[in-house]
């Protein structure tokens, strides 16, 4: 039997899904769709279940790529059995998809979750009543507290739902439209469904011409029998209904208190705090993770590490194996993923806060706060939460940029992702910024972190001015009700995202770390080829290719070929950067250190300037394979992705290019440089904001209904309004 | 008027909706005709707008909500 699991976004579809399967699921993409579909196994006494979780959405209407898959899903009749979950504290809304579903025909429970919160709020919901109205059966729960799951299971488990099929009838004269619609399509969901969403509906149907051509006509003959706008007559009516069943079945207190919500959004999303907050709780994360905090926990871990490592290598040298093994085992393995690990407390604090952050609802609100800024450069504040989760891993980030409406804006995101510095790529300032910039190193860390997020959004501005035009970068966003995060919840998706990364450590990595060791270990001296000693280092096969392209990175300071193979190695995985220079320059030898061990190595070859130039290199510069993969999944275009990867290779020299060459110029001149750059920026900038003024007054009139209207007349009232608000912003800004 | 021109605090009811951009998910989510809207509150950077409609917040647009054509609601009027 398989059950499809439906419901709004934030309604806690995911909990359901984790405690329904519980410890035995085998979560995995869902076979020959690239799309996350996530199934698993639901196991009880005598019954069995394939649940799949489809993605969240608000309607079967296919705007946003995640609708589109669950809305196939259903229309294709994919299911045995929907389960609707419905947030019980927000009924009117939420029962809008639950009508939209019933019309499918397919059997169907409705899940009434967060049960919890709407008693909390002193409210009621007669379940019976529901269940009786809408003609399906209703069950109450509580996922986040476990509470009426096993009744579920149970539920589900005891009956026979073959044959059960709800129906919603709707009154004169919709009924007759959809009669008259039926008679083409032979299937009542098909026939609603297509009055609600229109002629769009007709491209993945791929009917035949002719009966396509009929269907059109049908469709504007009917349009004018109908008083409403065409297209908002079902979802009025639907909402008609959801209105009088909201107030048969629930009962609200008198007073009506003012929320928590409410009370918390006061401050948090104020006039005037509410930015500086932002800004604050931003920084306080990076602090956390970066300042002092995060060393201190990374320090005492790292002890404890090189005490593990240090005694196995020991004991492994005890055994008296052949040489070659020893080495492959301290120096390769040991000393590859000592660096990679010692990592992981800052991760896990960066994780932990980012969840804390999604989990509680205040994301939603950094959106909110943060659209308006980010317009300018084409970007929507929904594409700022994809761009944050980027601050932990970009193959998240860009499996987020599914939520955005628009394929243009969900290209221009995901394309500018892996310039926001993610997770891995912080070992690397650790290691670079420490060594050279001592009591400054957390300051050039954030300074990078500023790097990467200004060569983004300027990247951004620069696709949608040419090669993204028709990005619109819609903003409609629902602001969820603050909750408190659930320590399970929060541990469950931290660990994860450390899960994740653990296992990079002990697969991918490792096997990266085996390659790395075999190509800096053995090499050709003298005509013979053989295991190197590591003061031979240099000779290695790893060492010819570096020296090969020496040529080519000098320009940006880094001369020394180690430097360059762990730059290429960071293709396969940015964690390995640290531990190639670990192998490379032997520190791993008897003791095995982190960063802190390779600070002096570094300090020799590097100086501030050339340093600097690394990060931003390595900042930049191609994303792992694994981004690589997630990008090109979501671009669906090889053309677009080599193109994304010759853009970020580019930048990513030209950047490291301009701070090396003016980094290693005398102060004064390297001052007046920067200046004369700044200076010529803001003329530009000027320049460019004169000519477009004009343009922008409207502010999103390309696809405006009234855009003749606008253009033509600019006297109405509205224009005229909207005249003076731009001036007055301009103001401001 | 438009849903742009309500002040915060002030309730409004939806007349019609010209949006073409989002029009669909507007209705979506419960934005039609004849449906109470509440405007809470404007962005710190004065857009987008959060308003109140079916029981939960919404933020939508400026340039979206300049395209819904609302009259206040009667105890606004009233008053």
């Amino acid at each position: 039997m398989k059950i499809a699991l439906v419901g709004n976004p934030n309604s806690g579809k995911t909990t359901l899904f984790n405690n329904l399967t519980g410890a035995n699921q085998s979560v995995g993409n869902w076979p020959g769709v690239t799309i996350e579909k996530k199934s698993g196994k639901l196991k009880a006494k005598g019954f069995e279940a394939e649940i799949i979780d489809l993605p969240g959405i608000y309607s079967l209407s296919t705007i946003s790529l995640e609708e589109e898959i669950a809305s196939r899903f259903v229309l294709e009749r994919n299911a045995d059995l929907i389960i609707n979950i419905v947030d019980a504290s927000n009924l009117e809304r939420n029962l809008f998809l639950t009508y939209q579903l019933l019309d499918s025909g397919i059997p169907m429970v409705v899940v009434l979750n967060c049960m919890d919160i709407v008693e909390k709020k002193l409210q009621a919901i007669d379940v019976g009543l529901l269940a009786d109205t809408l003609k399906v059966p209703v069950v109450a729960i509580a996922a986040s507290k476990r509470r009426g799951i096993d009744g579920l299971i149970r539920y589900l488990a005891s009956k026979d739902w073959e044959g059960i099929s709800p129906v919603v009838s709707y009154p004169e004269p919709i009924e007759s439209t959809i009669a008259v619609f039926n008679d083409y399509f032979q299937d009542r969901f098909k026939a609603i469904r297509f009055f609600e969403d229109g002629l769009k509906l007709l491209e993945p149907l791929k009917l035949d011409a002719k009966t396509n051509l009929l269907l059109t006509e049908a469709y504007q003959a009917e349009a004018k029998r109908h008083d409403l706008d065409f297209d908002m007559v079902i979802p009025n009516e639907r909402y008609r209904q959801i209105i009088d069943l909201c107030e048969k079945v629930t009962t609200k207190p008198k007073i009506a208190t003012s929320g928590t919500t409410e009370k918390i959004d006061r401050v948090l999303t104020h006039r005037i705090f509410g930015l500086p907050l932002f800004g604050l709780i931003m920084f306080s994360v990076f602090f956390l993770a970066f300042g002092p905090v995060g060393t201190w926990i990374t320090d005492g871990f790292v002890a404890g590490l090189n005490w593990v490592f240090s005694q196995m290598a020991n004991g492994i040298e005890s055994l008296g194996m052949a040489t070659w093994v020893s080495s492959l085992v301290t120096q390769g393995v040991f000393g590859g993923l000592a660096s990679v690990v010692s990592f992981l407390p800052q991760l896990a604090i960066l994780f932990l806060f980012l969840s804390i952050l999604e989990d509680s609802g205040y994301m939603a609100r950094a959106a909110f706060i943060m659209d308006r800024a980010l317009r300018r450069f084409g970007l929507s504040g929904k594409s700022f939460i994809p761009m944050l989760l980027g601050f932990g891993c970009s193959v998240p980030a860009i499996t987020a940029t599914r939520t955005l409406d628009k394929e243009e804006d969900r290209k221009l995101t995901a394309m500018v992702i892996p310039f926001v510095s993610c997770g891995a790529k912080a070992p690397i300032y650790g290691v670079f910024a420490g060594a050279l910039f001592f009591s400054n190193a957390f300051f050039m860390v954030f300074i990078m972190y500023l790097l990467g997020l200004l060569v983004a959004i300027l990247s951004a501005l620069l696709f949608k001015k040419t090669i993204l035009k028709k990005a619109s970068a819609n903003y409609i966003m629902e602001l969820p009700e603050y909750r408190m995060p659930s320590f399970n919840n929060t541990f469950r998706h931290t660990w994860e995202r450390v899960k994740g990364f653990l296992v990079k450590a002990g697969t991918v990595l490792l096997v990266a770390f085996i390659i790395i060791w075999f190509f800096s270990y053995f090499g050709v001296i003298d005509g013979e080829f053989r295991l190197l000693d590591s003061s031979e280092i240099g000779q290695s096969l790893l060492g010819t290719i570096g020296r090969f392209l020496l040529p080519l990175f000098q320009p940006i300071g880094i001369g020394d070929w180690r430097g360059i193979v762990a730059l290429l190695t960071g293709i396969v995985a940015k964690e390995s950067v640290v531990g190639t220079l670990g192998i490379l320059y032997g520190v791993s030898g008897d003791a095995i250190q982190n960063g802190a061990l390779l600070f002096q190595p570094i300090r020799e070859a590097f100086t501030q300037a050339s340093a600097t130039a690394f990060m931003a290199f390595a900042l930049l510069s191609t994303p792992c394979i694994a981004a690589i993969a997630a990008m090109k999944k979501e671009l669906k275009s090889w053309k677009w992705l080599a193109f994304i990867i010759a853009y970020e290779m580019t930048i990513a020299y030209l950047v490291a290019l301009l701070i090396y060459q003016i980094g290693s110029l005398p102060r004064g001149t390297a001052f007046s440089i920067i200046f004369a750059i700044l200076l010529i920026l803001f003329v530009l900038y000027t320049i460019i904001r004169l000519v477009t003024r004009k343009a922008s007054i409207c502010g999103s009139c390309g696809s405006c209904a009234l855009k003749n209207n606008c253009v033509s007349s600019p006297s109405t009232p509205t224009e005229k309004k909207n005249k003076t608000d731009t001036r007055s912003d301009s103001h401001e800004t | 008027m438009t849903l742009m021109d309500v002040r915060p605090g002030v309730s409004c009811v939806i007349k019609n909706i010209f949006v073409n951009n989002l029009r669909k998910r507007i209705i979506d989510m419960g934005l039609t005709t004849g449906t109470k809207v509440t405007v809470k509150k404007l962005a710190p950077l004065g857009d987008p707008m959060e308003i109140q409609v079916r029981g939960y917040l919404l933020t939508i647009r400026k340039a979206e909500a300049r395209m819904i054509d609302v009259e206040l609601s009667h105890e606004e009027a009233d008053q």
